[in-house]
């Protein structure tokens, strides 16, 4: 009988512990979506491959989210750094650091392929 | 000027210098668009209001590119901006506009010329606004002047980008985002005491804040663009208050609709735009809005190229070489040519027109320089402008300066243009109007001894932004 409330118990502990997660990467996912929509398609794609409609006219293109070089580095740190200095004709965002940490999120997940994602 | 003027002529001056000092912390074209994307002028004008490819993109984007992570804008994105002029050509008076309280259509002084407070930016989320409230130092009047709200968004057709959007706006072309179509082509400034040619096309701002509209816009793969917008009258229904301040002389029956067609093709930093636009309108003549309407059909080819010399070029692979130097300079040229057929179905009939129909047809290029100094921006411009249509005595009768003896309503001469902006938010510009022919002559035009040439006109203007 014991035995078998500890299996219960451990089982909702790790029902609940990943549906927290799940939810967690949930919320990350649609506010990173919906702030990469809104800030960074333009620009970055809707495929995040640098190539968005107002990349055209610039002379340098944006960064391409799926390309591995990209993700050579430290890319946290350098999409934080980007994302508040801004860089060339990327303005700096006026983004708190749970939207930075967000679309990070969202970028990594979406545009880099699984075996290339490290962090 | 008697004491009480000189107060007030002062006492603007102090304002404007003031406006000056305000705690900015950039200067912009309309400075609120750059305050809401933390982008420098530069991004989206080469010497404004001519856009650049960007600047293109920002405004098919409907104004709503923002640094901002919420999606309205706090505080409201707004800016200003007061022109300052001086006008001279054989006729005008010495008194300053709008203290004259005799005939501010004649005052060489107009001080100001324009005041204007502009809602620039983004409303909320996809739908942004380019909205201009003026004053207007020589009418003495308030009034709703250009007009431009958009929804925008962006998905992909075919495997490339297309961009989508709406448009609401006041005057047909003010949604166009190039250069060389009527609302903002070249001269981005001018005289509002100027004498000017007594013929010009519907679709060249004479429906403008008299007519509203609703359309569609597309951009595929940054190559095609694709436009339409159906407009209705102002005198009365939903638009009305897209005309406020403005007398709604030309009143459209029923629905016109406006058209646009572009192609633009990017090599290296060279950009090129060919297109065409258009209109068709069923107009009452002047103090009709109901019975038979006259019926306009503006066609219009236009083509632009732009050099965009101000951007650092590309990145290199890394060999070794050294990277080559951002060059400071662009170069723009635009042209545009507008056939009008006129059929005079309501002013024949009345005795208005001598002709049961007609046409007008204009053309307008111009070549612009801008070189970027470490003292400020210079730009030169030179523009060849012409207008030839059928002879019409009872449309373009004899009266003098704006008449014509001959009812010619051609019209041809050049504009040469100096522009300095020592900072981006002021904008010096030194203009000279010449005409070789005015309302279908040379000499004598009106039939009461003007010549084309009285009305060659030096235009110096000074913008503020704020």
């Amino acid at each position: 009988m014991k035995r078998s409330i500890l299996v219960i118990l451990s089982c909702f502990f790790v029902v609940a512990l990943t549906a927290r997660y799940g939810f967690a990467q949930s919320e990350n996912s649609i506010k990173g979506k919906t702030l990469y929509t809104n800030k960074c398609q333009f620009c970055h794609g809707i495929r995040g491959d640098g190539k968005g409609p107002a990349a055209e006219p610039l002379m340098r293109h944006p960064a391409d989210f799926t390309d591995p070089k990209f993700w050579q580095e430290d890319v946290v740190e350098k999409i934080d750094v980007t994302l508040k200095s801004g860089k060339e004709m990327m303005p700096a965002f006026d983004l708190k650091p749970d939207e930075i940490k967000a679309i990070t999120w969202y970028i990594s997940h979406t545009f880099k392929k699984e075996t290339q994602y490290n962090k | 000027m008697n004491r009480k003027k000189s107060e007030k002529v002062f006492f603007l001056i102090i304002v404007i210098g003031l406006m000056q000092l305000l705690p900015v912390t950039n200067a912009w074209a309309v400075p609120s668009f750059a305050r809401q994307t933390g982008l420098p002028c530069a991004s989206c004008h080469t010497v404004f209001p001519e856009l650049t490819p960007f600047g293109r993109l920002f405004k098919l984007g409907g104004y709503t590119m923002s640094k901002s992570s919420k999606p309205y804008e706090l505080p409201p994105p707004l800016a200003g901006m007061a022109q300052i002029s001086y006008t001279d050509f054989k006729g005008l008076t010495s008194c300053v506009a709008p203290f004259d309280k005799t005939n501010r259509a004649t005052d060489k002084i107009n001080l100001p010329q324009q005041l204007s407070l502009f809602y620039g930016g983004r409303i909320y989320d996809k739908i942004g606004a380019f909205v201009q409230v003026s004053y207007d130092g020589v009418d003495n009047k308030v009034y709703l002047d250009m007009t431009d709200i958009r929804y925008s968004n962006n998905t992909i057709l075919w495997d490339k980008n297309l961009i989508y959007g709406l448009t609401l706006n006041n005057s047909p072309t003010v949604q166009d985002p190039w250069n060389t179509i009527p609302a903002w082509g070249f001269p981005f400034a001018s005289s509002s005491v100027a004498s000017n040619p007594a013929a010009g096309t519907i679709i060249h701002g004479a429906l403008d804040q008299q007519v509203g509209g609703i359309g569609a816009n597309v951009f595929w793969n940054n190559f095609i663009y694709a436009g339409a917008t159906f407009y209705r009258t102002t005198s009365n229904g939903i638009y009305k208050p897209l005309s406020i301040g403005t007398a709604t002389e030309q009143v459209v029956e029923g629905t016109a609709p406006y058209w646009r067609l572009a192609i633009e093709h990017r090599w290296k930093n060279h950009f090129f735009t060919i297109g065409t636009y258009g209109m068709r309108a069923n107009i009452f003549p002047s103090g009709y809005n109901s019975g038979p309407a006259d019926h306009f059909t503006d066609v219009a080819f236009d083509a632009q190229y732009q050099f965009m010399g101000t951007i650092e070029p590309e990145d290199t692979p890394d060999n070794g070489k050294p990277k080559p130097k951002a060059q400071k300079y662009n170069i723009t040229a635009h042209a545009t040519w507008i056939h009008e057929n006129q059929d005079w179905k309501a002013s024949f009939p009345i005795g208005n027109t001598a002709n049961p129909n007609s046409f007008l047809n204009t053309f307008r290029m111009n070549f612009n320089y801008c070189y970027k100094s470490h003292l400020g921006d210079i730009n030169e411009s030179v523009s060849y402008f012409s207008v030839t249509g059928k002879t019409d005595p009872l449309l373009y009768s004899s009266v003098p300066v704006d008449g014509s003896i001959t009812g010619s309503p051609n019209s041809n001469g050049f504009i040469l243009e100096t522009d300095y902006l020592p900072w981006e938010k002021v904008k010096i510009s030194l203009q000279y109007v010449i005409y070789n022919k005015f309302n279908g002559a040379q000499s004598n035009y009106d039939g009461y001894g003007r010549n084309a040439s009285d009305n060659n006109t030096l235009y110096a203007v000074v913008w503020f932004m704020f």
